[in-house]
């Protein structure tokens, strides 16, 4: 039941399983504990999961308290919804594996374009740097 | 103050103890000590370092009465009935001066009467407990930790003054100058108790060890708190932080909401005493520190964000801002007659402490202090069992929703939502919230929701009740958040700031008018968001009387002139030039936001005119004229007032947002001015069409325009068209813009549909129309079919024009050149 009703409130998904994306680009599943006016989460039993390709792997990691602004999104998952899923579960390591690959390759692309920048006498400032926008 | 210099006066002292005791609620003691009241700025290493030196302490001061006071009936269970705990009770504790020693008769007392029920449960204690009783017991300091920061105005007058007057390094000694019976406050306070007379004196706090001892006992007769998961020092630690008193007398803090207020909005907490009670100088410094209190906003003992430990009544509201120390004494439910006047019994403090416990919300068995997770369990049971019995604490939510309200809380304000629908038996009644402020659409929608919603509910329900980590966030807590965010909503003109939702709203319940067919007369227009009665909150700065000067303090209500900007121009001869081209782009500007302000207001004229009482509504019609009026004057010329000004329009035309303005300002203007913003239109169309090129904003105007045209008499038609037709050549560049295209089109048609309808046309009554329409023919033809724009529509009866006018071959053409067709759209 709606607190607020004709608005969105998070009062209604507490105790319920979530899926939240964070700014850095974690995947964090978890039950929705607590909330706060700054939309602070408190997750439990959450699992971390990374995708890599096809595959992705889950790393459990215990209670989260996750920092309202760093959310970019929070979706309630459907524990009744069928799950039809192409993608393969497999163990933390090989998912870690995965990533870590995943990681390297393109650290390689990301060094040779600055590199071939570089020559030209161009350069893409990164983003965290930036001043202006 | 004074009651501590005279240690004779314990026979108060002994009926704040008991009211002290009485008061205490369930305390959490996680919260306590990390977010709540309790939480205090404290140099940690310091307690550190005196714990620790404690710790090691053995053996010392076991003779000491001291602390003993607390100690007193302590020592003897401790150390007689408990050898399982370590010796730290009765060691350690810093010896006070020996005179204070000497008057205190309290450990004969306490001694005489173990009791025997705290006996049995002495040997559950452990080492959390000893711990802390060493804590509380050896050093006043420690027990009147916390800084007394008692909010600048609600000390009064007296207590700011006095703050004032005795300099910044000692305003925390010096919350009240008037005498708190301390035990009354509610658990945070009693080590606030200390504070003025004390370091005066130097006498130990002969009721903070009455007060000790009260505690010890009682947390002994609760120890059996077989739930409690962690044996950790913090849950039971009371020196970090103000005493939490059993909280097993969960008592009627919820009658007394007064209470309430006071341990939500804090007590002054005092600096933590040195061990040299006469070292004042190197007193640890106030916890918080904090702008002094004159210019400031008010400081707050618990920041603002933290979450209520006890439902707020809504009393509490208005205390926040003006929180006053009260003197109050919780009502004494039980009080049996001390047998030794100067200090409670412990007898009598178990009986007292029981009583609350036993009539409980929770089984005898339960400790009284549950940890969050403990609470849910527990909860969860419940819920898991049988509906939920406890009634929703939705009445002190419902109430804090009341200041919400501008005025005297509708007559239902407290009236909780929907009724409940009927749902699955094991599906605990739905909280009650408060919907009265919101529309009564919302309601009946809310209501519906839930109701389909009864069924799926259930198996969602059983998965939820059987999570044994569920509700670990209270309904106080939600309706906390809920609070929040509503108070959010508040505003003093929601047309204004919450415009959308407003007319979101209007127009669904319109739409739901019109479905329904009216059958059920129920709608009510007005819509309720929490509306705050417009205040002026003027802040001044505190000014003293006679004064000369004024106080340099700056705050967030009296910020301090930082900058002294000064305009100043520049007289370049050069840039006189410029700026002249800018001028002009800067006086058009203007003149669109002025104008656009004024269409805005008379735009809403209608909705405001629905909204307001009888009494306003004169007024605001004859501001709308008023408006109206203006609106028309500033198109017109500055010499004569009558004619509207071609200039003016194409000046305003030349910005995008002029453009849009006349598109929206069109069907307010008299027709007869409308009409000579349309002629002026069409007599610049090339110069507008050459400006538009990058905006391509024209087209806005299509729709207004037509309207105008529609309304048009065929003489002004003829006029128009013949304006549009203008000098040589303009008729191609019209025809080069979509717009124009457009808008020749319209004419065409209008024209058209003058003459096929009505038979006393005057259309043809010179040959001016026929003329033109020839003009136009021929351009058409002429004019290279790419770049002809393509018109934003058609108008279906633009065949049967040409027909009239043009043969069967020219027809054709036309008709392929055009692409309209006798079905064409």
């Amino acid at each position: 039941m709606n607190y607020v009703p004709g608005t969105a409130s998070l009062i209604d998904d507490i105790d319920k399983k979530h899926l939240v994306l964070l700014r850095d680009g974690r995947t964090l599943i978890g039950y929705l504990r607590s909330i706060d006016q700054f939309a602070n989460l408190v997750f439990h039993q959450t699992v971390e999961r990374i995708h890599v390709g096809k595959k992705f792997g889950d790393i459990p990691r215990g209670i989260f308290i996750v920092r309202g602004e760093n959310v970019v999104l929070l979706g309630e998952i459907d524990m009744e919804k069928p799950c039809d899923t192409v993608l393969q579960q497999v163990s933390i390591e090989e998912i870690l594996e995965e990533q870590r690959l995943q990681q390297q390759a393109k650290q390689e692309t990301e060094k040779v374009k600055m590199q071939v920048l570089k020559d030209r006498g161009l350069s893409i400032p990164k983003a965290d740097n930036l001043d202006e926008y | 103050m004074f009651r501590f210099q005279s240690l004779d006066e314990d026979c108060m002292l002994e009926e704040e103890d008991d009211g002290l005791i009485e008061e205490e609620d369930e305390i959490d003691q996680f919260n306590d000590d990390t977010f709540g009241a309790g939480a205090i700025d404290d140099d940690w290493q310091e307690e550190h370092k005196r714990l620790a030196e404690l710790d090691e302490r053995d053996g010392l001061g076991a003779g000491l009465g001291f602390g003993g006071g607390g100690m007193g009936g302590d020592s003897d269970l401790s150390t007689s009935k408990r050898p399982s705990s370590t010796r730290i009770p009765s060691s350690a504790v810093h010896p006070p001066p020996p005179s204070s020693l000497a008057s205190l008769s309290f450990s004969s007392s306490s001694s005489g009467l173990p009791p025997s029920d705290v006996e049995d449960r002495v040997g559950e204690g452990d080492l959390a407990e000893s711990l802390a009783r060493l804590i509380l017991d050896a050093d006043p300091a420690i027990a009147g930790v916390g800084a007394a920061e008692r909010p600048g105005p609600s000390s009064g007058s007296s207590g700011s003054g006095l703050s004032a007057l005795r300099g910044l390094d000692q305003p925390r000694v010096l919350p009240q100058p008037s005498p708190i019976p301390p035990p009354t406050q509610p658990h945070q306070h009693p080590q606030h108790q200390l504070p003025p007379g004390l370091p005066a004196s130097g006498l130990p706090p002969s009721s903070m060890l009455s007060y000790q001892q009260q505690q010890h006992l009682l947390r002994r007769g609760t120890a059996p708190m077989g739930q409690m998961s962690s044996h950790s020092i913090w849950e039971n630690s009371m020196g970090f932080g103000p005493v939490s008193v059993a909280p097993g007398l969960v008592t009627h803090m919820e009658d007394n909401p007064l209470m309430s207020i006071i341990k939500e909005v804090g007590h002054p907490k005092r600096a933590p005493q040195g061990r040299n009670d006469e070292d004042l100088s190197e007193r640890v410094p106030p916890p918080r520190s904090s702008s002094p209190v004159i210019g400031s906003p008010p400081v707050r003992a618990v920041p603002i964000g933290t979450p209520p430990k006890q439902p707020m009544s809504h009393a509490l509201n208005h205390q926040i801002h003006h929180p006053t120390a009260v003197h109050v004494r919780a009502p004494v439910q039980h009080r049996y007659p001390a047998p030794f006047p100067e200090r409670l019994s412990p007898n009598t403090l178990l009986n007292i402490a029981n009583s609350p416990l036993c009539r409980g919300p929770f089984p005898p068995r339960v400790g009284p202090v549950l940890s969050q997770i403990q609470r849910a369990q527990l909860l969860n049971s419940q819920v898991a069992g049988f509906p939920r019995g406890g009634p929703p604490p939705l009445l002190p939510g419902g109430g804090g929703f009341r200041p919400f309200f501008g005025g005297p809380p509708p007559p239902h304000g407290h009236r909780m939502g929907p009724p409940p629908p009927h749902g699955p038996p094991n599906h605990a009644p739905p909280i009650r919230h408060n919907t009265t402020h919101l529309h009564p659409q919302h309601r009946r929608m809310l209501t519906q929701r839930m109701q389909s919603r009864g069924g799926d509910r259930r198996p969602g329900m059983d998965r939820r009740s059987r999570d044994p980590y569920s509700n670990l966030m209270t309904q106080k807590e939600k309706e906390w958040v809920t609070k929040i965010q509503m108070m959010q909503l508040q505003s003093t003109d929601p047309y204004l700031d919450d415009y959308y939702y407003q007319n979101y709203y209007e127009k669904m319940e319109k739409r739901q008018e019109k479905e329904r067919d009216s059958s059920k007369k129920e709608h009510t227009t007005k819509l309720i968001t929490p509306q705050v009665a417009k205040v002026e909150h003027t802040y001044r700065p505190v000014q003293f009387a006679g004064s000369l000067g004024k106080l340099t303090v700056s705050s967030v209500n009296n910020p301090r002139k930082m900058i002294d900007a000064v305009v100043t121009t520049r007289s370049d001869d050069e840039e006189k030039r410029e700026k002249q081209v800018w001028n002009k782009r800067r006086q058009i500007l203007y003149t669109v936001e002025k104008m656009y302000s004024l269409l805005l207001e008379v735009q809403d004229f209608e909705k405001r005119f629905v909204q307001a009482p009888e009494e306003d509504r004169e007024a605001l019609l004859e501001q709308h004229k008023s408006n109206t009026e203006q609106l028309c004057s500033s198109l017109r010329e500055k010499e004569w007032d009558d004619r509207v000004s071609d200039e003016q329009c194409v000046m305003i035309m030349s910005v995008r947002k002029g453009k849009r303005l006349i598109s929206r300002l069109l069907p307010f203007l008299p027709s007869t001015q409308a009409a000579a913003v349309v002629m002026a239109i069409a007599r610049n169309l090339p110069a507008l069409a050459k400006k538009d090129k990058q905006d391509q904003v024209l087209c806005w105007l299509v729709e207004p325009v037509s309207a105008v045209i529609q309304s048009l008499s065929s003489a002004s038609l003829t006029d128009l068209l013949q304006e549009l037709q203008g000098s040589e050549g303009q008729l191609a560049t019209v025809l080069h813009n979509k717009f124009g295209v457009t808008l020749l089109y319209v004419i065409l048609s209008e024209g058209e549909r003058m003459q096929s309808s009505d038979p006393n046309c005057q259309l043809m009554d010179d040959n001016r129309w026929t003329e033109l329409v020839f003009s136009v023919t021929r351009e058409l033809l002429s004019v290279p079919s790419s770049s002809l724009s393509p018109p934003l529509f058609t108008p279906p009866n633009l065949l049967s024009l040409f027909s009239r006018y043009v043969d069967r071959q020219r027809l054709e053409l036309l008709q392929d050149k055009l692409q309209i067709s006798a079905l064409s759209r």
